[in-house]
C-alpha cells in the first residue's frame, strides 16, 4: 500500500493562542467581576452560561476519545491530541464551578426553603434537589470525568515514547466503561444544571438533547483547531480532504441528530398540550424570546443543514472554519436560549444588557489559555499510536 | 489477546479470490434444494397457513375474536406492528449507516439484512390494516380526491405512519434492487438454463459493469445511503409518536422518539444474528460472515441495549422527579403491579443478559450468542407490550380497569406473521444471492489498485 | 463481411493494471471507450478523467419539489378545502407536517435518482447491447477487467488501435461485433399470448373483487349484522313483534306529556310563559319558515304553493286567527286542526311558544294601525312623514 513517510517535528502552537488567550482572559475577569457588582443575578445566569459551555467543550472531547477508541476509528487518530488538549479543561471545572455553588441561591428556584415550603411538588422534588446533595453530585460527576480524562491522556502520552500497542487495548477497555458512566453523567448534569432551572418541568429526553449540542461544541471545537493548524501547516503534507470532510460530515450528522432531539422534544409536547409541561416553551414564546426561539431554528440546524450539505462543502477548508464558529456560537445561543428565559426579570421577554456579552469573552479566554497551557510540552499527534499511520494514509 | 491496531483486518476471511466468492454466493442457485430445505419450508409454510386461518376467521366473525376491548383497546396487534417494525430497522441501518461510516465488515450482511427488512416491513404492515377491521377498505388512507370530498386527517400520527411505513418498504425495495443489479448481470453472465438467463437479463436491464455506469451507481447508492438514513431513524419515531403525542402516562413521554429507535436498531441486530448464525453454516459462508462480523454485531447488540436501559432508567426517574402522580403510578403499576411478570422478562431479557457481551469469550461464541439474541427478540417483543397494555390497562378510571389477555387469534396471527417471515426468508435464500457478489468482491484481497488515485469524488 | 464492427476489447486481469489501461487510453485521446470491471475499481474515475456525476441535481430538485407538494397538499386540504379544529391545533399545524413532509420529500428524491439514473443516465433497459453474450462480457461480469473502444471514436482506426490494444499487453482481444439482425423478442408470440393471459388474469380478478367479492360476506359493508331492525320481527316476545310498546306513563326524554291532547279548546290552561324578546322572535321566525311556511306560506296569508292542491290553508291573518288566544295556536300546533297533522313530535315546547309569538307579530304587521307608524318612526328616528 502506498504509505506517505512521516516523521514527525513537535512544533509550538501559533503565538496567537497564548497572546489572544491572555488578553480575552484578562479582559473577560475583569468585566465580568465589575458585572457581579452590578447585576449578580444576571451576571450569575451568564456565569452558568458559560459555564456549560466549557463543559460542553471539554466532556464532549473527553466523549469523541473515546468514541474513537472504543469504534476503532483510524481517520481521526493524528488528531486525537487536540480533543485531548480540550478536554484538559475537565480539572479546570473544579475551580469553575465554586462561583456557582455559592451562587445557587441566585439560580435555583428550588434552593429557597420558604419557596419549597408552599410547593407541594417541590416539597416531593426535594429528596433530589437539595443543596446538600447537588454539591455532593457536581463534585462526583467532575471528579469521575478528570479520573478518566487522567487514565486516557496518560496512557495515550506514555504510547508516544514506548509505542506500546497493549496501552491502545487499555484504552479502549477504559473509554468502553466511559461511555455509559457518561451518558448517566451528562444526563444528570443537565438535569440539575439546566433543567431544574424551571423546576416544574420536566422531559425525559433532556439528556440527550444536552449531549447532542455537547458533542456538536466539542466537534465544532475540534475541528476549527484542525483547520487553523492545517493553514499553518502543522499537518502537512499528509492531512487531505478526506480527513477533513470526515469532520464535516460528522458535523453535519450532528447537526441533523441536534435538530432530530429538538424536534422531537417539542412536537411531543406541543401536541400533548399538557400544561405542566408546555408552560416551559410558552416562557421561551414570551415577548421578545419568541424571536430567540426561532431564531434558534435557524443558527442551530438551518444555516448549517444548508451549507455543509454539499459534497465539496463538508471538505472546503474555509467553510469547515467558518462552520465551526458558527456552531460553537449555536451552542452558546442554545445554552443562553435554555438558562436565560428562567430568570425571573426576564421572564416576561428579554432586555438587554451589557453583561450578555461579557461572559463570552471570559469563556473564549479561558479556553484558549488552558489549551495553550495544555498542550504546550505536548507532541500535536499520538506519535506512538499504532494507528498513526492508518490515520494518516486514511482514504475514504 | 493480542491484536495488531497498525493492521487492517481483512473484511472476509480465507484470502478468497473474487472467482471463489462468485462461485460460493451463487452455488445455492444453481443447485436444486434438498430435503433440509422443504422440511424447513413445511414449517414455516404451517405456521404461515395457521395465521392465514386464523386471519380468515377474524375477518368472517370481526374482531371480536381478539383479546382488545375496553380499556386494552390497542394490544397484541400494535404489539406485533411495532415489534416487526422494529426488526425492519437492521437491514437499512448496515446497508445505510453502516455504508456511510466506510464500515467494510458490512459488505458480508448486507444484501441480508436488507432483505429482512423488507419481508419484516411486509409484516408488520399486515397488522395496522388487519387492527381497522376491514383491510379491503384500507386504500381510505390515501389521500386522494373523493366525492364524499373528504381528506385524510394529516395531524394524526397514525396517518405518518401510513406514509413512513409505505415510503420505508419503497425505499427499502429500490435501495435492495438496486444492489442487486450488478448481481443479476453477473448471474445473467455465468448462467447455462435459458429461463433463467431470460429473468435475470430482464432484472439486470442490461448491466454491463461500465466504470461509466459504476460512477453514477456509486453515486447513486450514496444519496440513496444519505436518505435511508434519516429515513430509518423517521419510521421509528413516527411509530413511537403513535404514542407519545397521546397524554397517557406511560406513553407520553419526550425520549420516545430516540428510545424506539435505539430499540429498533437492538431487536433488528438480534434477529439478522438469530438467522445468520444458521445461514453462513447452511451456505458455507463463514469466510463472508466471518465472526469478526457477528462480534461486531454483538457490540452494537449491546450498545443499543444498554440506551433501552437508560431509556428505561430515565423514565422511571423523570416520573419520580416529575411529581405527577398519574405518571408515577404507571410506573409503579408496571414493575409490580399485574403484569410485573411481562415488566421483569422485558428488563432482563433486554438489559441484564446483553451484558454478557461485554466479554469476548461470549462475543465470539455461536451457542451462547445464539441464546441472546434470542431472548432479546423475546424481550423486544415484551417492551412493546409492556408499554401498550400496561399503560392501558390501569387508566384514568379506576372503574373500568381490567386484565387483558390474548386468545387464541391473537398468537396464531403472530405465529403467522413469523411464518410468512421465515418463508419468505427461505425462499429468498434459494432464489436470489444471499449475499451481495459486487459488494464482496469489492472487498476481497487484491480487488482495489494498490495505488489508489486518489481521493473519493 | 456483413457484420459491422462495435469495438475491439481487451481484457486484464488486475486491478492495477486496468488503473494504468485507463490513464494511457484517456491520455491517447480516445474519448468513445469504456472501462468494464466486476466492481467499482477505486480511483477509475480519475484515472478515465471522468467529470464528476450530475445525479445529486436531480435528487434535490426533486426532493424540493416533494417537500413542496406535500406541504401545498396539506396545506389546501387541511386549512382551505375541509378547515377542521382538530385537537385544539391550528389548521396549519406545522410542527405535525413535518413527518409527511420529510418522508414525501425522501420518497419523491429516492424514486426520482433511481429512475432517473436507469432511464436518464444508463438508457436502460438495454438487452440488445452488442456487449452482451459475448466472451469479454462474460469475464468482466466475473473476475476480469475490461476495456473497450468503439469504432465511433473519432480517433477509430483498426490497425492502429489493435496496436495500441497490443502495447498495452492485454490477457486477450477481442473483436465485438453488433447483431447482424436485429431481433424484436417482445413481439415473439410466446411473449404477446404472454402478456395476453396476464391482462385477462388481472381484468377478470379486477371484476371478480369489485364486482361479486364485495358482496358476499364479510366483504359487505357490514350490512348484515346481528342486531334488530325497526319494525323487524322477533322470536324473542312471545307475541313475536320485535319493538316494544314503552311501559304505562313512559316519558320520552325531553318531553313534558301534553295533557289536552285531542280536547277543542283547553286554551283557559295554556299561558304563554316568553316574552317576545329579540332572541323568542328570531327561533320563531326560524321554526315557522321551517315547518309552518310550507302550508300557511312565509308571511301566513296561506298562499303556498299547496294551494289549490288540497283544501286550502287557511290564512292567519283573518279576523277569527287574530283573535285566538296564544293557547289557542299552540294548541293547535301541537295538537293539529282539521286536516293539519300535530307537530308535537317536529316542534318542542319552547319552539312552539316562540312560533304563536312570531304569528303575532306577523298578524300585527299585516294589520297594522297608523299608531304603530308613529311609534316605529319615533324607534328609528323618522320623523318625515310627519
Amino acid at each position: 500500500m502506498h504509505q506517505t513517510d512521516f516523521n514527525y517535528q513537535r512544533k509550538d502552537l501559533p503565538a496567537g493562542f497564548s497572546k489572544f488567550g491572555l488578553i480575552f482572559l484578562v479582559v473577560g475577569l475583569i468585566l465580568a467581576a465589575a458585572s457581579f457588582f452590578v447585576d449578580q443575578t444576571r451576571a450569575a445566569f451568564n456565569y452558568l452560561v458559560i459555564y456549560m459551555m466549557i463543559v460542553s467543550i471539554a466532556l464532549g472531547s473527553l466523549f469523541l476519545i473515546a468514541l474513537e477508541y472504543v469504534a476503532g476509528a483510524d481517520w481521526s487518530t493524528p488528531f486525537r491530541r487536540i480533543p485531548e488538549f480540550f478536554a484538559g479543561l475537565l480539572p479546570v471545572l473544579f475551580i469553575l464551578v465554586i462561583p456557582l455553588l455559592f451562587l445557587n441561591h441566585d439560580l435555583f428556584h428550588w434552593a429557597h426553603e420558604e419557596a419549597v415550603k408552599e410547593d407541594k411538588i417541590l416539597q416531593g422534588k426535594a429528596p433530589y434537589l437539595n443543596i446538600s446533595f447537588f454539591v455532593i453530585r457536581t463534585l462526583v460527576f467532575i471528579a469521575i470525568w478528570v479520573l478518566f480524562y487522567f487514565i486516557l491522556q496518560r496512557n495515550s502520552k506514555k504510547q508516544d515514547t514506548t509505542k506500546d500497542q497493549s496501552l491502545t487495548t487499555k484504552n479502549i477497555r477504559f473509554s468502553a466503561a466511559f461511555i455509559p458512566i457518561f451518558a448517566l453523567t451528562i444526563t444528570f448534569t443537565a438535569v440539575d444544571w439546566l433543567m431544574s432551572l424551571e423546576p416544574h418541568w420536566f422531559s425525559t429526553i433532556f439528556g440527550v438533547y444536552f449531549f447532542s449540542g455537547t458533542v456538536i461544541a466539542a466537534l465544532a471545537a475540534v475541528t476549527l483547531v484542525v483547520v487553523i493548524l492545517k493553514e499553518k501547516g502543522y499537518f502537512d503534507p499528509w492531512i487531505t480532504d478526506d480527513h477533513l470532510y470526515s469532520f464535516g460530515a460528522l458535523l453535519f450528522a450532528f447537526v441533523n441528530f441536534w435538530a432530530y432531539i429538538a424536534f422531537s422534544q417539542f412536537m411531543l409536547i406541543w401536541y400533548a398540550d399538557l400544561p405542566e409541561e408546555t408552560f416551559w416553551y410558552l416562557t421561551r414564546w414570551e415577548g421578545s424570546w419568541v424571536i430567540f426561539s426561532l431564531l434558534l431554528i435557524v443558527i442551530h440546524f438551518i444555516v448549517p443543514y444548508a451549507m455543509l450539505l454539499s459534497q465539496p462543502a463538508k471538505m472546503d477548508p474555509k467553510r469547515l472554519k467558518f462552520i465551526s464558529i458558527w456552531l460553537l456560537f449555536a451552542h452558546l445561543f442554545d445554552l443562553f436560549w435554555l438558562v436565560m428565559p428562567n430568570m425571573q426579570p426576564l421572564k416576561k421577554g428579554y432586555v438587554f444588557s451589557w453583561i450578555d456579552l461579557v461572559f463570552p469573552i471570559l469563556g473564549i479566554g479561558i479556553v484558549l489559555t488552558v489549551f495553550n497551557f495544555i498542550s504546550k510540552k505536548e507532541n500535536l499527534i499520538p506519535v506512538g499510536d499504532p494507528k498513526l499511520k492508518k490515520g494518516i494514509n486514511f482514504h475514504l | 489477546m493480542h491484536i495488531d491496531y497498525s493492521q487492517e483486518a481483512p473484511a472476509i476471511a480465507g484470502r478468497l479470490t473474487i472467482s471463489q466468492i462468485e462461485e460460493l454466493v451463487a452455488r445455492p442457485l444453481d443447485t436444486k434444494p434438498d430435503r433440509k430445505y422443504f422440511i424447513a419450508l413445511s414449517i414455516s409454510g404451517s405456521l404461515l397457513l395457521l395465521g392465514a386461518i386464523c386471519l380468515g376467521i377474524s375477518f368472517y366473525y370481526g374482531i371480536g375474536l381478539w383479546g382488545n376491548n375496553q380499556p386494552v383497546g390497542w394490544a397484541v396487534p400494535i404489539v406485533n406492528f411495532v415489534f416487526w417494525v422494529g426488526i425492519g430497522h437492521a437491514g437499512t441501518l448496515i446497508s445505510a449507516i453502516l455504508f456511510l461510516l466506510r464500515q467494510k465488515w458490512r459488505t458480508g450482511i448486507a444484501r441480508f439484512a436488507e432483505a429482512m427488512t423488507i419481508f419484516a416491513v411486509i409484516c408488520a404492515g399486515i397488522f395496522p390494516i388487519i387492527h381497522t377491521g376491514r383491510p379491503w377498505l384500507a386504500g381510505y388512507l390515501i389521500p386522494y380526491p373523493n366525492q364524499h370530498s373528504l381528506w385524510v386527517n394529516f395531524t394524526s400520527p397514525l396517518l405518518w405512519d401510513v406514509f413512513a411505513v409505505s415510503t420505508y418498504f419503497t425505499v427499502s425495495l429500490v435501495f435492495w434492487y438496486i444492489g442487486l443489479i450488478p448481481d443479476f448481470a453477473t448471474l445473467r453472465d455465468r448462467t447455462t438454463s435459458k429461463l433463467k438467463k431470460t429473468i435475470y437479463s430482464i432484472f439486470s436491464l442490461g448491466w454491463r459493469h461500465s466504470s461509466r455506469h459504476w460512477q453514477h451507481y456509486e453515486k447513486a447508492y450514496m444519496l440513496l445511503a444519505g436518505f435511508a438514513t434519516p429515513l430509518v431513524l423517521s419510521v421509528h419515531t413516527i411509530v413511537s409518536f403513535d404514542f407519545a403525542v397521546s397524554i397517557l402516562p406511560g406513553w407520553h413521554t419526550t425520549i420516545f422518539p430516540p428510545y424506539f429507535v435505539a430499540g429498533a436498531i437492538f431487536s433488528g441486530f438480534a434477529m439478522v444474528v438469530t438467522v445468520l448464525v444458521f445461514v453462513r453454516k447452511i451456505f458455507n459462508l463463514e469466510n463472508i460472515i466471518t465472526l469478526d462480523h457477528l462480534e461486531k454485531m454483538n457490540k452494537v447488540i449491546l450498545a443499543t441495549g444498554m440506551m433501552v436501559g437508560y431509556a428505561y432508567g430515565m423514565e422511571f426517574f423523570i416520573a419520580w422527579y416529575s411529581g405527577v402522580q398519574a405518571e408515577q403510578f404507571v410506573f409503579i403499576n408496571r414493575a409490580f403491579g399485574p403484569y410485573a411478570w411481562a415488566y421483569w422478562i422485558m428488563v432482563s431479557c433486554n438489559v441484564i443478559f446483553p451484558q454478557l457481551f461485554w466479554f469476548r469469550k461470549f462475543r465470539r461464541s455461536i451457542p451462547v450468542m445464539f441464546v441472546i439474541v434470542i431472548l432479546v427478540n423475546v424481550g423486544m417483543w415484551f417492551e412493546r407490550f409492556v408499554i401498550t397494555v400496561t399503560s392501558l390497562h390501569r387508566d384514568f378510571l379506576p372503574s373500568s380497569w381490567a386484565y387483558y389477555k390474548p386468545t387464541f387469534f391473537d398468537m396464531g396471527i403472530l405465529l403467522g406473521s413469523f411464518g410468512l417471515f421465515f418463508t419468505l426468508v427461505i425462499l429468498f435464500t434459494k432464489s436470489l444471492p444471499v449475499v451481495s457478489i459486487s459488494e464482496v468482491k469489492a472487498v476481497a484481497d487484491g480487488a482495489q489498485p494498490t495505488h489508489r488515485g486518489g481521493h473519493h469524488e | 463481411m456483413n457484420k459491422k464492427l462495435y469495438g475491439l476489447a481487451a481484457l486484464f486481469k488486475t486491478p492495477d493494471e486496468i488503473i494504468e489501461v485507463a490513464k494511457k487510453t484517456s491520455a491517447a485521446g480516445y474519448q468513445k471507450y469504456d472501462i468494464h470491471s466486476p466492481y467499482p475499481v477505486h480511483g477509475i474515475e480519475r484515472a478515465m478523467k471522468l467529470k464528476p456525476s450530475k445525479l445529486g441535481f436531480i435528487t434535490l430538485v426533486f426532493g424540493l419539489t416533494g417537500s413542496a407538494l406535500a406541504l401545498l397538499l396539506m396545506y389546501w386540504t387541511m386549512s382551505v378545502d375541509y378547515p377542521m379544529i382538530i385537537g385544539g391545533k391550528p389548521f396549519f399545524a406545522l410542527p405535525a407536517f413535518i413527518p409527511i413532509t420529510f418522508e414525501v420529500t425522501v420518497l419523491l428524491a429516492t424514486l426520482a435518482t433511481v429512475i432517473g439514473m436507469i432511464t436518464f443516465f444508463f438508457r436502460f433497459p438495454e438487452n440488445d447491447h452488442p456487449l452482451h453474450d459475448t466472451d469479454y462480457m462474460k469475464k468482466v461480469s466475473c473476475d476480469h477487467y475490461g476495456l473497450v473502444i468503439e469504432a465511433k471514436d473519432k480517433l477509430f482506426d483498426e490497425a492502429k488501435v489493435l496496436e495500441f490494444l497490443n502495447s498495452l499487453k492485454p490477457e486477450s482481444i477481442e473483436e465485438i461485433y453488433y447483431p447482424e439482425k436485429e431481433t424484436y423478442p417482445v413481439l415473439e408470440p410466446k411473449f404477446v399470448t404472454f402478456l395476453i393471459i396476464i391482462a385477462v388474469v388481472t381484468s377478470g380478478i379486477t371484476y371478480f373483487a369489485l364486482n361479486k367479492l364485495l358482496y358476499m360476506q364479510p366483504f359487505t359493508w357490514m350490512m348484515e349484522q346481528p342486531k334488530l331492525n325497526p319494525q323487524k320481527p322477533s322470536t324473542l316476545f312471545a307475541d313475536g313483534f320485535g319493538m316494544r310498546t314503552p311501559v304505562q306513563g313512559t316519558v320520552a326524554r325531553g318531553f313534558l306529556p301534553y295533557p289536552y291532547m285531542g280536547q277543542n279548546n283547553p286554551t283557559e290552561f295554556l299561558q304563554n310563559p316568553y316574552l317576545p324578546t329579540k332572541e323568542n322572535l328570531q327561533l320563531g321566525e326560524q321554526k315557522y319558515l321551517t315547518f309552518c311556511s310550507p302550508c300557511h306560506g312565509n308571511f301566513g296569508d296561506g298562499d303556498s304553493r299547496l294551494r289549490g292542491q288540497f283544501p286550502n290553508p287557511p290564512s292567519l291573518h283573518s279576523t277569527r286567527a287574530r283573535e285566538f288566544s296564544d293557547g289557542m295556536i299552540y294548541h293547535i300546533i301541537t295538537n293539529g286542526q282539521n286536516i293539519m297533522p300535530s307537530y308535537a313530535s317536529q316542534v318542542t315546547r319552547e319552539e312552539r311558544w316562540a312560533i304563536v309569538n312570531y304569528i303575532r307579530v306577523l298578524q300585527r304587521a299585516k294589520n297594522a294601525k297608523s299608531s304603530d307608524l308613529q311609534v316605529v318612526n319615533k324607534e328609528t328616528g323618522n320623523n318625515a312623514s310627519n
